[in-house]
């Protein structure tokens, strides 16, 4: 009977099972919900997809604690520029909890542009946005770009010194996009320069905008997925598909379990910081951005002033178009890297010249505020000596 | 069409077949024609305010142009570049705030020069190094001679001017 759960029940009537299989029944008639989860618990699961393959679900994870704890946080803080700062300083220190939920909530934007960075290298090393699964290779690029959209809104709202420079510079890469950059920026900022606006703007889209283009786009994604199914290791390897449930489910849950260990770990053990509040005078303070956002810091860098718009127009343009592209550019039909010549190439090229940036970024990260030797620590990553002509 | 049996047109609905004939405008494609300018024009009505809302800053005309003094004639000496905070109130959106601002002032030849700190790369606040008589921004690493003109690095070109003059015993500049 439990396989038929839209058949009736006659039998042992009024015992536990019986009015727990009514439910069932019940439920399955009205929803479907029944058969559609065992179906999609029944997902076969090709021989050889094993660790890699919990990556999209610990992704999915992260977001929904991220949602969590953005709602919380929602309810303390106030998007005015003088009241953000302090209702953030609040949060840390008069709100129960407070320091911890912010603490998931920062340490887990990293995480999740860490484990979508691994989950997106490794749908590409297994050549799996190939026929027949190219759109659900864009929509994941897409969501890619929102998770982004996230940490960059997201970083301003503690209005924080931190929070406020690397805003005026990321916003102000917007108007060296020709014609109409100026333009575009003011409509970012919702000003001429970053202001009440800007952190009202950056709000709505963080906590409106942004979550509901991730839930469509996530859903598309995993129809997609369940549709055509999970490819499966680059060389088929002999043996029968293995449902998804109980064991693949199971490695995603320890998947789960050990990152969720780590980002409680972190949450307790650093708080995340909250600096002086903005001002624009500061001119003693030096702006950087997240982390994953040094790469292009430093790219920018090395860009001479003739080809500023190459550094932050031209370049991450193209790279968000070839990866969008990616399964119309790399025809070649095997999976497997070892055959896939230039594209393997160059994506090589790419991530060890992201590698190296974002390390360079990191590793010049000037001594946090000592006083007397700032001059020396401000002189020291200039890219050009002065002497040039 | 109304000599069809209702199951038959349903039928030929779902399964897209050629409209009979005899019509000159296929029924169908006229009605499907129409939800579509009804969709469109509906969503046309919500999103045109909607966008033309959200655009309203770039309606807004540039700060203004009053002169704000910002330290005494005689604090500064002859080729001596210093950083001067000030406060202005600034239309902040819907509200006024009282923000503190820098400025660059140096004075050569008995005048007096006001530099924006706001690197004309990406808006970093530059630093003045008055060992070697330059400014250096921190982000990217420009370089600007003392008297504001670019010398390396990313920026396209000098520090910002503005107008800046001595009257009342007071230096004054206009933040433009
Ligand atoms: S902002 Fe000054 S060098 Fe880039």
């Amino acid at each position: 009977m439990r396989d038929q759960p839209g058949s009736s029940v006659t039998e042992t009537k009024g015992s536990p099972r019986s009015r727990k299989l009514v439910v069932m029944d019940w439920i399955e008639s009205r929803t479907g919900f029944v058969s559609f989860s065992r179906k999609n618990l029944d997902e076969p699961m090709p021989p050889g997809v094993g660790w890699w393959q919990t990556l999209g679900n610990l992704l999915m994870t992260l977001l929904i604690f991220q949602f969590v704890t953005g709602v919380a946080l929602a309810m303390f803080y106030a998007p005015t520029p003088d009241h953000a700062h302090q209702s953030v300083a609040y949060i840390m220190d008069g709100v129960t909890m407070g320091a911890f939920i912010r603490g998931l909530h920062h340490w887990g934007s990293s995480f999740i542009v860490l484990v979508a960075t691994l989950h997106m290298l490794r749908t590409f090393f297994w050549g799996s946005y190939k026929k027949p699964r190219e759109m659900t290779w864009v929509i994941g690029v897409l969501i890619f770009q929102v998770i982004l959209g996230f940490s960059f809104t997201g970083y301003l709202l503690p209005w924080d010194q931190k929070a406020y420079w690397a805003s005026v510079v990321g916003t102000r890469i917007i108007a060296t996009i020709p014609y109409v950059g100026e333009h575009l920026m003011v409509l970012v900022r919702g000003g001429k320069e970053v202001g009440a606006l800007t952190l009202t703007r950056f709000y709505g889209v963080h906590v409106m905008l942004l979550p509901a283009a991730l839930i469509v786009l996530t859903g598309i994604h995993l129809y997609l997925v369940r549709k055509h199914h999970i490819s499966g290791p680059v060389t088929p390897r002999k043996g029968r598909p293995a449902p998804f449930f109980p064991v693949q489910l199971l490695r995603d849950a320890v998947v789960v379990l050990v990152a969720s260990g780590l980002l409680l770990m972190l949450a307790v053990a650093f708080r995340p910081e909250l600096g002086g509040v903005a001002d624009p005078s500061g001119v003693t303070f030096t702006p950087r951005p997240e982390w994953y956002f040094l790469g292009l810091y430093e790219f920018l860098k090395l860009m001479p002033p003739s080809l500023e718009v190459v550094g932050t127009l031209i370049v991450p343009s193209m790279v968000t178009i070839g990866m969008l592209l990616l399964p119309w550019l790399d025809r070649v039909e095997s999976r497997h890297p070892a055959k896939r010549g230039w594209i393997i190439d160059l994506a090589l090229f790419m991530i060890l010249g992201i590698g190296v940036l974002t390390l360079k970024g990191v590793l010049s990260e000037p001594p946090p505020p000592p006083k007397a030797p700032e001059a020396e620590a401000v002189l020291a990553p200039a890219p050009t000596p002065p002497s040039r002509p | 069409m109304t000599s069809l049996e209702p199951t038959q047109m349903e039928q030929s609905c779902m399964r897209h077949e050629p409209e009979p004939p005899g019509e000159k405008v296929p029924r169908r494609k006229l009605l499907g024609w129409l939800v579509g300018v009804i969709n469109l024009g509906v969503f046309a009505a919500i999103f045109t305010p909607t966008l033309r809302f959200i655009a309203d800053p770039m309606r807004r005309k540039k700060g203004s142009d009053a002169w704000i003094p910002v330290i005494g004639d005689g604090e500064i000496a002859e080729g001596e570049t210093r950083s001067v905070d000030y406060r202005v109130n600034v239309d902040d959106g819907y509200m006024v705030s009282p923000l503190r601002y820098s400025v660059f002032l140096h004075r050569s030849g008995g005048e007096v020069f006001a530099f924006s700190p706001t690197c004309p790369h990406l808006g970093c606040n530059v630093k003045f190094h008055s060992q070697n008589d330059r400014y250096i921004c921190p982000c990217h690493g420009g370089v600007f001679s003392a008297d504001g003109g670019r010398i390396s690095g990313p920026p396209p070109h000098g520090l910002t001017k503005l107008p800046a003059k001595v009257e009342n015993g007071q230096i004054w500049i206009q933040r433009v």
